[in-house]
């Protein structure tokens, strides 16, 4: 039953990456639209967290003396740098984006208590007190 | 090199906090973000709260059900034991709030990082920024032409 077969050929845990990917991004396109995927500060702190990823995760998921210990049969198998699941990097992706844009959405909301329509108020003139 | 006598015996307890050590280690080589790059993260705590409490919620139900497909298991020789229910250890609710969090201080350290590099001024941007059409990102602005 655990082990039954992967949805579509695709390995459960690969299939749940891509989705949790393809969610967060068009969570931010459709709902949030912090226009973070267009800002230099988002690319630079991801290439940050991919790269503190590498021996944060590469630790946990030694396969030598592992930490959290994977199913080979619900994944792809590609592990890369070192033992870590080519799925991690979108598990973290999925992870530090969400969080970001919640906090950018967050912060930019604060900011600016009255813009409740994003087009009736194009100058930014107005502000009902 | 452990003598491989006893598995329980002789092997330092410390081994049994290895994962939340980790997890305090991400904590620790990130603060100085918030202290020094003046991410103010932990400052802003109901920002922070606001962005933390989905993630948590959404990963942890991710977890539970990655544990209960048996996508993935814990070695219980570095994990506490400690179990929040649905077979999630404490650690992975550990790993969830402290990794956005890293996440967050990273992002706000690079923006204050980026405006200090464009020479941007909160209060009051230099008049030739505005023409230079980019994204409207405060920090990501670049004064040269």
């Amino acid at each position: 039953m655990l082990d039954s077969a992967p949805f579509l050929g695709i390995p459960e845990y690969t299939f749940l990456t891509v989705l949790a990917v393809v969610a967060v991004v068009a969570l931010e396109l459709c709902w949030a639209r912090t226009g973070i995927f267009r800002t230099a500060q988002y690319w630079f702190t991801m290439l940050l967290v991919f790269g503190f990823q590498i021996p944060v995760d590469g630790w946990l998921t030694k396969l030598r003396d592992p930490v959290v210990i994977y199913n080979e049969r619900q994944m792809s198998g590609l592990r890369l740098p070192w033992d870590i699941p080519v799925e991690d990097f979108g598990f973290g992706f999925a992870m530090v984006t969400l969080a970001i844009l919640l906090w950018r959405r967050r912060l930019d909301r604060a900011a600016r208590p009255a813009a409740t329509s994003q087009t009736s108020d194009p100058e930014g003139a107005t502000r009902t007190p | 090199m452990r003598a491989g006598a006893d598995p329980t015996r002789g092997r330092c307890e410390i081994d049994r906090y290895q994962y939340l050590l980790l997890m305090a280690g991400c904590l620790v080589i990130t603060l100085p973000l918030e202290l020094v790059l003046q991410a103010r993260v932990y400052r802003r705590l109901r920002a922070l709260l606001w962005a933390l409490v989905p993630v948590v919620v959404v990963f942890a139900v991710w977890d539970i059900a990655g544990i209960a497909r048996e996508h993935w298991t814990y070695n219980a020789r570095y994990v506490t034991g400690i179990q929040l229910g649905f077979g999630m250890p404490l650690e992975e609710l550990v790993f969830f709030v402290v990794i956005p969090l890293c996440g967050l201080l990273s992002y706000e350290a690079v923006g204050y990082v980026l405006g200090r590099f464009a020479g941007h001024r909160p209060t009051r941007p230099a008049p030739d920024v505005a023409q230079r059409g980019q994204v409207a990102e405060p920090a990501g602005r670049s004064p040269r032409a």
